[in-house]
């Protein structure tokens, strides 16, 4: 592409040349997905139109975000990125296309899940996530919609538009991220500084619906899945949590104790139970990583981990005589319901920041002052963005700096790095 | 970001001194030397630095513009893509890229503000937009990038010499009027700028270098070529170049006025 004309005539040649649109796979937060066929590869693909909504913001933040980050993760277990074109004004991220996803297996009743096929789902999620948090990346949106699976059973982290790098340190953060039945508690307590321990929770929460087959912790407000989070694991100490008492929207909550784990999950194993408590230990810095995770004796013992094609899979939409079946067959069963999605990605009880772009915004400035006193930020403004160098060479104070060439060569001399120099005396 | 540099995209877009600043045939054909190429790069990055100043933005986010605007003129024209118009459609994707967006509607006021009597910089914010998605393409849609900037205060800590912070940061922010970041890991180029202060300064680093293990001639290369920058351009720090130097070279470039 870098020698590419940009025009917007190669863009029409290439999607009618490279891309043989098919039917339309769904809307999307920020635009219509339509599958295609690739015919330089044969594959099938993705392809996410990018609305590009009020003129007024160029392209979508969200996505440039997801094209930021997965240009710079590839791994089998993290959604491919395969090109990304601009046609008819619009930009087109091409994905690779993805069969179905979690949230489609867990809700399918027709499926039997063995415990060798949770641990497979498990292995794949921690896999991928440790591979994020290895590149310093957070996902911040884990949940079973988005992890997707694909053709061949593999599965695939998606969705990296609420992702961001972190490792930068005293960055704010904003704590509105994940649906909130996957949220950790750091997050539901206001923490605006946090890490990888984040995706980790929701994981286990993931885990925790896996095992069964229902969202684990379905608190209905902030403050509901709080409850419902102490309600499964007892009200955390500060003994457990020594810094809970410090986050900006702590609140004490009347002590309760936990139920044995085991009476949560009663056919869970001994391994899988260990791994759960330790994915939902409260401190986030006491957390298990997702590394750490892998390599939890859960994934050593019995049963191995089933190869990810033959793990079962839903019947697919598309597959004839099965189109709107889906919704038929849950006649009865329990339907989980989710509450909308965009409401989910970027929640805002207190109603002020209804857009991602304009939460986003507020986590930039959240107190200026505090941001400015920080790291980089305050060196650039105190320093100049120049070097003056006659000032620097105390040649002069002049505001207009020339390097003669006396000053040339002492500096040359001085460095030791003149080719020309002789050391004469 | 505290990322690993050499798993990043941006390590693998590193590029050989021979492959910067070579003209496009089309620039070529409208009689701009290689001096002037370099000028003209030089003249927008303190565009960017100066928008920037308006609008404030972090000094990671100038760098990030600046360092779009130098690759995508490796491989694109200057008369194809007007500098005028893709040095603010750099600093407004960057301000995106790294979270800390500039509405296009400001940049479009302050460029008007600064440069008010100059038609041939004033743009809409419709150009600012059009020009994004097309600065995405010629990236490739590469925008991770890393600076020297978190490696010199590490470096400086390290060597216990950070009372040469502000002397060696103001160097650092100098090397993007040069391409040097599209060609050396920004470490080396933070090395480079420790190296120039410390003998500036006359702090002996001799022992902590040698314990760096690290290539002390690229070191020294990086190094010589800020100084010949210096040497050769005499920039005002604060005004940029001199107009009588740059006018004439912008007016070979084709704008939309």
């Amino acid at each position: 592409m870098a020698t590419g004309g940009g025009g917007d005539d190669a863009g029409e040649k290439r999607v009618t040349d490279r891309y043989l649109k098919r039917e339309v796979l769904g809307e999307g937060t920020y635009g219509v997905v339509f599958k295609a066929i690739d015919t330089k590869t044969g594959e099938t693909v993705a392809i996410k139109r990018i609305r590009l909504g009020k003129y007024k913001e160029g392209v979508n933040f969200t996505a440039l975000r997801e094209i930021k980050l997965l240009k710079e993760l590839k791994d089998p277990n993290i959604i491919e990125l395969i090109d990304a074109f601009p046609y008819k004004g619009n930009l087109h991220l091409v994905f690779e296309f993805m069969e179905t996803d979690l949230e489609a297996v867990i809700r399918d009743r027709n499926i039997v899940l063995s415990p060798a096929d949770i641990k497979s789902y498990i292995q794949m999620m921690l896999k991928g996530l440790a591979f994020c948090h290895k590149k310093w990346v957070l996902h911040r949106d884990m949940k079973p919609n988005n992890l997707l699976i694909g053709a061949e059973g593999q599965l695939k982290l998606g969705d990296f538009g609420l992702a961001r790098i972190f490792g930068s340190p005293e960055r704010n953060f904003t704590h509105q991220v994940f649906a909130r039945w996957y949220r950790a508690p750091e997050l539901l307590f206001g923490t605006k500084q946090y890490g990888s321990a984040v995706d980790v929770w929701a994981a286990g929460c993931i885990f925790a619906e896996l095992l069964l087959r229902r969202p684990f912790l379905q608190g209905s407000s902030d403050i509901d899945q709080l409850g419902k989070i102490f309600a499964a694991f007892g009200t955390p100490k500060s003994s457990q949590w020594p810094d809970m008492v410090c986050l900006p929207d702590y609140v004490e909550y009347q002590f309760v104790s936990a139920p044995p784990l085991r009476s949560l999950f009663p056919m869970a194993s001994d391994d899988a139970l260990d791994l759960l408590s330790r994915m939902f230990t409260y401190d986030p810095k006491a957390r298990i990583t997702a590394q750490q995770a892998l390599e939890h004796r859960y994934f050593s013992s019995v049963p191995a981990p089933t190869k990810p094609n033959l793990l079962p899979r839903p019947k697919l939409k598309g597959d004839p005589g099965n189109d709107k079946i889906p919704d038929l067959n849950l006649h009865g069963a329990p339907v989980v319901v989710s509450p909308p999605r965009k409401l989910r990605r970027v929640s805002a009880p207190d109603g002020i920041e209804s857009n991602a772009y304009r939460a986003e915004k507020a986590e930039e400035h959240p107190t200026t002052g505090m941001r400015r006193s920080e790291g980089m930020s305050s060196q650039s403004s105190r320093i100049p963005m120049s070097v003056d160098v006659g000032v620097v060479f105390g040649t002069r104070p002049a505001p207009r700096p020339t390097l003669n060439s006396a000053d040339k060569s002492r500096l040359k001399r001085k460095l030791d790095m003149d080719p020309e120099f002789e050391y004469a005396e | 970001m505290a990322a690993n540099f050499w798993a990043s995209s941006h390590s693998k877009q590193l590029l050989d001194p021979e492959e910067v600043d070579v003209v496009p045939a089309a620039d070529r054909e409208r009689g701009i030397t290689p001096v002037e190429f370099r000028l003209v790069k030089i003249h927008m990055s303190f565009h960017i630095w100066r928008l920037a100043q308006q609008v404030k933005v972090r000094q990671r986010v100038i760098a990030t513009a600046i360092t779009y605007f130098r690759r995508v003129y490796t491989r694109k024209s200057m008369t194809e893509y007007d500098p005028r118009l893709v040095a603010p459609a750099c600093l407004y994707l960057a301000s995106k890229v790294e979270e800390s967006t500039v509405q296009a509607r400001l940049l479009v006021f302050y460029i008007k503000k600064m440069c008010g009597s100059d038609d041939k910089y004033r743009f809409e914010i419709k150009d600012i937009l059009e020009m994004e998605m097309k600065l995405l393409e010629a990236l490739d849609y590469y925008l991770v990038v890393y600076h020297p900037y978190r490696p010199l205060l590490q470096l400086l800590q390290d060597a216990g010499i950070t009372d040469l912070t502000q002397f060696a940061w103001g160097l650092v922010n100098d090397t993007y009027k040069m391409d040097l970041i599209l060609i050396y890991p920004p470490y080396m180029i933070a090395l480079a700028c420790i190296y120039i202060a410390s003998v500036l300064k006359d702090k002996d680093t001799t022992s902590w270098f040698e314990e760096l293990r690290v290539d002390m001639n690229i070191v020294k290369n990086i190094s010589m070529e800020i100084l010949d920058f210096y040497d050769t351009y005499k920039i005002d720090p604060q005004r940029g170049l001199q107009e009588d130097k740059i006018i004439p070279v912008m007016n070979k470039l084709p704008s939309k006025a």
